[in-house]
């Protein structure tokens, strides 16, 4: 039986939650599930190019051990999984709208473009979806 | 008998060592053997769990001394 695609719709800013999506994100694309990854909201401000990781990563405690301990950087394994297997990211094309921000502003080599919320949930039908 | 590639992972946080094994089947051919250690106490049940989805083999799995002995054979 073929695995759903898992879709994951990444709302929220915390460090936290970005690095629980990208791990279930790069883990399942290399796992031979495809991977569609959206950003909006809040966790738009994550992958400003223009700002460095410290700045862009707002968290908590378990914020703070991440960077200690020097797990893997979220956005690198993002990449990884794109490079390793079939991940898509794209962000939200009203949070870039509202933020007034244009694509050039986001991180490098991460994203396939803008899309709509319509045309994600359109893609998402008869997939597994996650909401963080 | 394949030929044997060591990844030293420790000190790696999951999924650090299960990529770095995936990155390095991509360099080597089907039959030859990479060796992972990670000091990830999940990566024991992970890298077997991840082998038998995706269709490599398990070479092996060995507890060492702070850290785990992994052995992945490409079969694809």
């Amino acid at each position: 039986m073929a695995v759903p695609d898992l879709f994951i719709v990444l709302c929220s800013g915390e460090h936290e939650k970005l690095q629980m999506a990208a791990m279930m994100a790069s883990v399942a694309a290399v796992s031979e599930r495809p991977v569609h990854f959206f950003v909006s909201m809040n966790a738009v401000f994550a992958f400003d190019g223009t700002a460095p990781a410290e700045a862009r990563y707002k968290g908590g405690a378990f914020s703070q051990l991440i960077r200690e301990k020097g797990a893997p950087d979220a956005i690198d394994l993002l990449r990884q999984g794109k490079m390793l297997g079939d991940l898509e990211v794209h962000v939200c094309s009203m949070a870039l709208d509202v933020a007034g921000w244009d694509e050039e502003r986001l991180v490098e080599d991460l994203f396939d473009g803008a899309l709509g919320l319509t045309k994600f949930l359109s893609d998402a039908e008869g997939g597994q979806l996650i909401v963080l | 008998m394949g030929k044997r590639t060591k990844i030293d992972a420790r000190g790696a946080f999951c999924p650090g060592p299960l990529m770095e094994l995936i990155a390095g089947l991509k360099l080597i051919e089907v039959g030859d053997e990479i060796e992972v250690w990670s000091s990830d106490t999940g990566s024991a049940k992970d890298i077997p769990e991840w082998v038998a989805k995706v269709g490599h083999e398990m070479a092996g799995v060995e507890h060492c001394e702070g850290y785990d002995s992994i052995v992945v054979r490409k079969a694809k």
